[in-house]
């Protein structure tokens, strides 16, 4: 009896000492990232070569210093995005472009908004931050700008921009933060592959939608025909959202992130209970999956068919062109939505490098900054001019399916605060619960903000 | 005078940075987030909340507000984690080589709790977790799920968790104090014919009671000031539909996570905190004098 508590015990901590000492590491794609991945082969040439590019373990994430290839006077400025492993690449190859150009050293280090949620009140209360140009939901840039950022009206003009990319960041008239690319919310990501191999088609009906569901979930080895991808909750609400600006419309939409018409409205609960409450209980969607390990490998691996997520998915997987999306089907007479969610950013006012800082921020707004993001996929530029020629060919076609619909800001950030979190976690409840559905609006509606 | 020379510093260390944090909190909990004067309105936002404690519609799955899941916490994870370290205690008591058993076990005591938390993820994960995959082994079919995406499981699955990391306390507390017991006790009530049974309940547990108010005291704190093993095995708002939800959490959220920040109500949860385990830590400390 000893002897085999003391053999699980000593298993169990030996696991346990792994675990921890793997959880502790950098990722291993964060050592990759310079050296090429997913995104590597799409990169422009040559142009890192041209700078030193040092990456440092942290245990908050992980830092990247990009260096001039000769000494310089310039001060370092910090970028920090909430960008890790090969979502990273792409930004840092941008970041690089702007050192060799601009000669200004630049040090990026990776912080999650959730985290930076706790770290900026309280640097802000201090006066200091630790960045001199943060990406940050915008909500909370738009709650603080006038307090602790710098206003960036002079420096970032509405005319370089797609109209009303910086409404989410404006306090009257004064912006104090910029838009930098953005991801588009299209809709359900398959495998050009499987669907051809098990002769499936796009549907141009709800009714096809569910038939299709229906069909897949037939097939041999699928444990559900979409897979839920959740982090803190976050990825269910972009399918919601999606389900909202389709079969509510666009208007309802911005009604409901206008916080004008009520979650428990019977049109609002009418879209919730006749569309995606019967997928739910239908076993359609799989339990919430952490999203970029375990949904992601399972749906490319052929577990699942479908799966809801962004544009930047096209970084992710290893042959984009493979991927095929498309959005719900369209229900006539509704104007539908898709969403587009940029990555906003800010310039906090106690930075040391004010002018260094804004030169990076009107690098990232502009023309020339976004061209080396949208080049690498994944991501849709703001600013205007911005070729379509620079963008892969997956990428196009996703832009394609925004023709038409009307273009939605991501409806959580936008509100941000404690509606949001409960928003996730309310979804993550209606995922498993479906039959809460009324409880689950009423807990939504009860925190959204006056 | 000489007394109070060498007493100053310490003093003046306290009053910094426990005593004035302490009052400047209590403070802070009587105004609102414009800094208007509210009194105890604050108090009574927090503790009328249904975040704070929910129990329409009883029975039913979780969530029940957050000082409901702080007192259901105590009420499972102190006496596992007390009886099993006191157990453990006691079988491994002259057992050789036991030291390398207890050190194994202690190891959950010194794990981050935000480190425990996300072990959690992966051992509650449907997919790949352990958990799940032993009761699907078994043909448990209805727990063979991922426990932390159900409020049913959830809020259990991570008190049950947590006994493994905290029963290393209880187990070193324990087994220093069983070191204090003279042997001659045991043996004489064995001479008298007394059994096992009887013997741990007249001998030992009484002598370890001091030990055992310890670990009371200690770990109802451990359970009262919970955040970052919720935390990091879930989201701010306590995993699916708040089912984990605790006060640790919901002053968090006052603090950081509501636009603008709602730092009168946050104070209030803390200071409610306070008047918790200052309650939980006079009671025993009184119960231990008077013994």
């Amino acid at each position: 009896m000893i002897a085999i508590l003391a053999a699980v015990l000593v298993i169990t901590n030996v696991i346990t000492g792994l675990s921890v000492f793997y959880l502790a590491q950098p990722a291993a794609t964060t050592v990759a990232l310079c050296a090429g991945s997913a995104g590597a082969s799409r990169a422009p040439p040559a142009v890192s070569q041209a700078v030193q590019v040092t990456i440092e373990s942290s245990s908050s994430g992980f830092v990247v210093t990009i260096s001039p290839p000769y000494k310089t006077t310039q001060a370092t400025i910090k970028a920090i995005g909430p960008w890790a492993g090969p979502e990273a690449t792409p930004f840092l190859r941008v970041l690089e472009n702007f050192t060799r150009i601009t000669g200004i050293p630049v040090q990026y280090q990776n912080i999650r908004q959730e985290d930076l949620r706790t770290i900026l009140p309280t640097q802000f209360a201090s006066g200091t931050a630790p960045g001199d140009v943060i990406f940050m939901v915008s909500s909370f840039i738009k709650a603080n700008g006038a307090a602790h950022m710098v206003k960036l009206t002079g420096n970032i003009s509405d005319s370089n921009y797609i109209p009303g990319s910086l409404d989410a960041v404006k306090v009257g008239a004064d912006a104090y933060g910029g838009v930098y690319t953005g991801k588009i919310k299209p809709g359900f990501w398959y495998r050009k592959s499987f669907f051809q191999a098990h002769n499936l088609t796009v549907p141009t009906t709800f009714q096809e939608f569910k038939d299709l569901l229906v069909k897949i979930s037939k097939i041999s080895g699928i444990r559900t025909p979409i897979v839920s991808g959740d982090g803190v909750g976050w990825p269910l609400s972009d399918i919601t959202e999606h389900f909202i600006a389709t079969y509510g419309g666009a208007q309802m939409h911005r009604d409901l992130m206008a916080k004008t018409k009520a979650w428990t409205a019977s049109d609002v609960r009418a879209v919730f209970a006749d569309r995606l409450i019967p997928l739910l209980a239908g076993k359609c969607f799989s339990e919430p999956l952490e999203w970029n390990t375990v949904a992601l490998t399972n749906w490319w691996g052929g577990l699942h068919a479908l799966y809801f997520m962004g544009s930047w998915i096209t970084g992710l997987v290893a042959d984009p062109s493979d991927l095929g999306v498309f959005s719900l089907p369209a229900q006539a007479g509704i104007t539908r939505g898709i969403v587009f969610a940029g990555d906003y950013f800010f310039v906090p006012k106690y930075t040391a490098n004010l002018a260094e800082a804004q030169q990076l921020a009107g690098w990232l707004a502009g023309k020339d900054g976004q061209t080396y993001q949208v080049r690498q996929g994944g991501n849709i530029a703001t600013a205007l001019n911005v070729p379509s020629s620079e963008y892969p060919a997956v990428d196009r076609g996703v832009a394609n399916l925004t023709n038409g619909v009307d273009i939605l800001s991501d409806l959580d950030d936008t509100i941000g605060g404690d509606f949001q979190t409960n928003f996730w976690s309310q979804l993550q409840l209606l995922w498993v619960s479906p039959g809460q559905l009324d409880a689950v609006l009423a807990s939504i509606q009860s925190k959204v903000p006056a | 005078m000489l007394r109070l020379v060498f007493f100053a510093p310490a003093l003046l260390l306290v009053l910094l940075f426990v005593a004035y944090p302490v009052f400047a909190t209590i403070g802070v909990s009587l105004f609102s987030s414009d800094g208007s004067f509210v009194g105890f309105g604050n108090y009574g936002t927090v503790l009328g909340s249904p975040d704070t404690a929910n129990l329409n519609g009883f029975p039913k799955p979780p969530p029940y507000g957050t000082l409901i899941h702080n007192a259901i916490w105590i009420g499972i994870h102190l006496p596992l984690s007390l009886f099993l370290g006191l157990w453990l205690a006691l079988v491994l008591r002259d057992v050789k080589g036991a030291s390398w058993i207890k050190t194994a076990i202690f190891i959950g005591m010194v794990t981050p709790l935000i480190v425990g938390g996300i072990l959690m993820l992966y051992l509650y994960d449907g997919n790949i977790g352990v958990v799940p995959s032993f009761f699907n082994l078994i043909g448990v079919q209805s727990l063979a799920t991922g426990w932390l995406q159900h409020p049913v499981t959830l809020l259990f699955g991570l008190i049950f968790g947590s006994v493994w990391l905290w029963t290393g306390f209880s187990l070193i507390v324990y087994s220093a104090g069983l070191t204090t017991i003279p042997k001659d006790y045991w043996e004489a009530a064995k001479v008298d014919g007394t059994s096992t049974f009887r013997m741990f309940t007249r001998v030992t547990f009484p002598l370890l009671k001091p030990m055992t108010i310890v670990v009371i005291t200690m770990t109802i704190l451990w359970e009262l000031k919970i955040f970052d093993l919720v935390f990091g095995a879930t989201n701010p708002q306590g995993g699916v539909g708040g089912a984990a939800d605790v006060l640790g959490l919901q002053m968090y959220r006052y603090a950081f996570v509501q636009l603008p920040a709602n730092v009168g109500a946050a104070a209030a949860v803390a200071t409610f905190l306070s008047i918790l385990t200052m309650v939980a830590t006079v009671a025993t400390l009184r119960y231990m004098v008077k013994r």
